[in-house]
C-alpha cells in the first residue's frame, strides 16, 4: 500500500463512505457505509487500527477525517428534526468523491 | 458485503435504556487500573487491540457480560494471546482464590 504524502480529500469535498466488506477490525460502523456526506476536517494521520489491532504497530500514518452526515440520510423514517447531522471519523481508504462512488 | 461486529449496533432496537447511578465496585476499579497501565505504560497492549479482541467474542457472550467483564475477558485473552499469561495459570488462580478467598494471597 502506498501511503498518501497529502490527504487527498479537504474540508468541504462531497464523500461517499465506502462498504470495503473487510473482515476483522474495522471502524466504519454499518451504518454509514454507502452514505454520503461532507468532509468536515482534515484530522490528521494516525497508524491504521486495521493493523494496529493485530498487534502489528509503527507503520504507516493515513489520513483519518471526521464525515458530516445527515441523519435524515442515515436512518429511514428518520422523525428527528430535518437538519440534525452526525460527524463521524473515517479513515481515507474508506471514502471516495461522491461522483465516482 | 457488510459484515457486522458484534459491537456494530448502530441503529438497532435497543429498548429501555436503564438510567440508573452504579458505583464501580472494588475489582472494577482494580481492573480499570491494571487495564490503564498495561496501554498506556507498559505498551503490553493497545487499545485497538482490545477492540478486535472484544469483537471476537461470541454474540452470546458478548450479550451476556458487563462492561468490566467484557473488559476482564478482553484483557486476559489478549494477554494469553501474547503470552503473557498461562490460561492454565489464569483458571489454578482463580480455583484458588473461589477456594481460599482473597486475602493474604500476594503471589
Amino acid at each position: 500500500m502506498v501511503t498518501p504524502l497529502e490527504p487527498r480529500f479537504a474540508a468541504g469535498d462531497r464523500v461517499r463512505i465506502l462498504d470495503l466488506g473487510k473482515p476483522g477490525h474495522v471502524r466504519t460502523p454499518a451504518y454509514v457505509r454507502g452514505r454520503t456526506g461532507t468532509i468536515e476536517r482534515f484530522c490528521g494521520l494516525f497508524e491504521n487500527p486495521e493493523e494496529r489491532g493485530y498487534g502489528r504497530e509503527g507503520r504507516d500514518r493515513i489520513p483519518l477525517y471526521r464525515v458530516h452526515l445527515q441523519q435524515r440520510d442515515l436512518w429511514s423514517g428518520y422523525s428527528g428534526r430535518a437538519d440534525d447531522t452526525l460527524e463521524i471519523e473515517i479513515y481515507e481508504h474508506w471514502l471516495a468523491p461522491e461522483e465516482t462512488a | 458485503m457488510t459484515e457486522r461486529l458484534v459491537t456494530d449496533i448502530g441503529g438497532f432496537e435497543a429498548g429501555e435504556v436503564p438510567r440508573e447511578e452504579r458505583p464501580p465496585l472494588f475489582w472494577q476499579r482494580q481492573l480499570m487500573a491494571v487495564f490503564n497501565l498495561l496501554w498506556r505504560e507498559k505498551h503490553i497492549l493497545n487499545l485497538d487491540e482490545f477492540r478486535r479482541k472484544m469483537e471476537e467474542f461470541t454474540p452470546e457472550n458478548y450479550a451476556k457480560w458487563g462492561f468490566y467483564t467484557r473488559r476482564l475477558e478482553g484483557v486476559i485473552g489478549l494477554l494469553e494471546e501474547k503470552g503473557v499469561l498461562r490460561a492454565e495459570d489464569v483458571e489454578a488462580r482463580t480455583q484458588q482464590v473461589l477456594r481460599e478467598g482473597r486475602d493474604g494471597h500476594t503471589a
